[in-house]
């Protein structure tokens, strides 16, 4: 009986053996996976959400064809509340499972402590905007230009705009955001960039997230004549900004402009009035031009099941993160072959995607050996009639992140 | 002759009693404890103002713990898989593998009151699913040495509401 059972034994592992040498090349179902530390239900869910069901359906949409030559990517998504101790935790789960290959996080305290804990180790992990991950290359890598390339490309719009207004003298700009990392670091470089070209930088109001009121920061950057505002921070923050602004009447003599999580054509949707004249810079569509986007629409209407005009266009930006990341596995493929996808030779194809096309959603990409940059590109919109419409087309953001000492 | 090998014995247990004493000394140095202040903690706001703590010792130098609790068999815990820890704070130990972690309000709010959030950023008590009173397992691991250790924390009531007279 016993011999029986351990013939049957050798005979299945043979012919396992046998049958995995006599079709090498034939895949095996292989499936590595992407790891969205993200925020679903928390305080920023209404930037975070929208991206990252961008990643999940682009992903889907992919595996739904047969995957990357039958690799597939399995989306996990972990709703860490913007909370630094759940992501670690979340962290903690999955950073010992080798198909994990890349991961996102949406809060730059989560990305300084990832730093520590990643060290040596070759790992990707897209991370919202932060200047100090360009200056320190490493596992970090933004979703596009970073926050201070950003605030440099503002200064040349300003500039064009003050000349344009037939204005003489500076213009004074101010940074009116959050009180956190994330409200100072677009002046890491920021400012030096704007003194550079002329630009006087007015001391930053700073407020705490959640803020309902901000007419005693508003009041002191009027007194100080302040004649361009830049307001960080994630909407509502802009769009209760402006309510505000509009209250005292400052629209008219200053002109506001959101950094890239400012108000969604649905925002603006509700709050036409309050936020008419506002520009915003982004590095991915906006408004109509990302709703009637072709495959933004295909896919929201599909995996989303709703209208085109009920996307966030943060969605778009979510699907360029997961075309770059496709882009990235698909060089690995063809560089190692499907069965050596490891979150090292992951690394090393994030910096061979350099010029990929993100079919216009995004800019080309711009990661390289020497880039964390997603891209270098960003466009202005402005709230016209309650919609958000394109002032200019791409434009080069300039390279705010070396002027800054770190 | 007798008494040179009683000699050689006595000496040989003597040595092998300091060695054993030494590998306890060293396995106690080495153990990773952790301390929940309060270990008993009342289920109210001011959990806010003076947010649970956790204290551990014994973990590698200079790495990050993170402190978690362990969700018991059937609890749903908002925004958590079943399975799945809840990481509630966190810290970077010292030179001597100590450290010291409060609990964030974000973490409080989340973990302890499961509220919701408004659009606005502001906690919505309306939607607050506080964790049920009872005793609670909590896990701190060192993300490097993965060194672990275990405490309780026990939740209770909030006291009943005095009437208005």
């Amino acid at each position: 009986m016993r011999t029986r059972w351990i013939r049957w034994a050798v005979v299945v592992i043979s012919a396992a053996f046998l049958s995995w040498g006599l079709f090498p090349g034939v895949s095996w179902a292989k499936e590595v996976a992407f790891l969205d530390l993200s925020d679903f239900t928390g305080p920023v869910a209404g930037l975070a959400l929208p991206s990252s069901f961008g990643i999940e359906d682009y992903l889907k949409d992919v595996n739904a064809k047969g995957g990357i030559d039958g690799v597939k990517i399995k989306y996990i998504g972990v709703d860490t509340r913007y909370d630094v101790a759940r992501a670690l935790s979340a962290y903690k789960s999955y950073a010992r499972d080798p198909s994990v290959v890349a991961m996102e996080i949406v809060s730059t305290p989560v990305g300084k402590m990832l730093q520590n804990l990643l060290r040596s180790a070759k790992f990707v992990c897209l991370v919202p905007g932060d200047g100090e991950f360009q200056a320190h290359i490493g596992n970090f890598w933004p979703w596009g230009p970073t926050y201070q390339d950003a605030f440099a490309a503002t200064i040349d719009w300003v500039l064009a705009d003050w000349k344009k207004k037939g204005q003489s003298g500076k213009p004074k700009i101010a940074v009116l955001s959050w009180d956190n990392a994330y409200g100072r670091e677009m002046l890491r470089g920021g400012k030096e960039y704007a003194e550079k070209q002329g630009v006087e930088v007015l001391p930053s109001e700073l407020f705490p997230p959640g803020s309902l009121n901000h007419d005693v920061y508003l009041t002191r950057l009027e007194k100080a004549g302040v004649n361009y505002i830049y307001v960080g921070g994630v909407d509502p923050t802009q769009t209760n900004v402006m309510r505000d602004a509009s209250r005292l009447g400052l629209p008219k003599k200053i002109q506001f402009i959101s950094d890239y999580w400012g108000p969604s054509a649905l925002g603006i949707s509700l709050h036409p009035e309050a936020l008419e004249g506002m520009v915003v810079i982004s590095y991915f569509l906006r408004g109509d031009e990302a709703q009637n986007h072709p495959l933004l629409k295909r896919l929201w209407t599909t995996y989303r099941n709703q209208p085109a005009d009920k996307m966030n266009e943060g969605y778009g930006m979510g699907v360029g993160a997961a075309i770059t990341l496709v882009g990235a596995i698909k060089d690995a493929i063809k560089r190692v072959g499907a069965d050596k996808l490891t979150r090292e030779e992951i690394y090393n194809s994030y910096q061979k995607v350099t010029g990929l096309s993100r079919e216009g959603i995004l800019g080309p990409c711009a990661y390289s050996p020497t880039s964390r940059r997603g891209s270098d590109v960003v466009k202005f919109y402005k709230v016209t009639g309650g919609k958000i419409v394109p002032i200019t087309d791409w434009v080069k953001t300039p390279d705010a992140v070396s002027l800054h000492k770190w | 002759m007798k008494s040179y090998k009683w000699m050689v014995w006595g000496a040989l247990a003597v040595a092998a009693l300091v060695i054993a004493a030494q590998s306890v000394d060293t396995a106690r140095a080495e153990e990773a404890k952790i301390l929940v202040v309060p270990e008993k903690a009342v289920l109210t706001p001011d959990l806010l103002k003076e947010p649970i703590q956790f204290k551990g010792t014994g973990f590698g130098p200079g790495e990050v713990v993170v402190v978690e609790l362990i969700p018991p068999a059937g609890l749903k815990v908002k925004a958590v898989a079943e399975g799945e820890n809840v990481g509630l704070a966190f810290a970077t130990t010292d030179d001597k593998g100590a450290f010291d972690a409060k609990m964030s309000p974000v973490a409080t709010l989340n973990w302890i009151f499961q509220v919701g959030w408004t659009p606005n950023m502001k906690p919505d008590f309306k939607e607050a699913k506080p964790l049920p009173p009872g005793s609670y397992q909590i896990l701190a691991t060192g993300m490097t040495s993965g060194k672990a250790a275990k405490a309780t924390l026990e939740l209770l009531k909030p006291p009943p509401k005095e009437e208005k007279k």
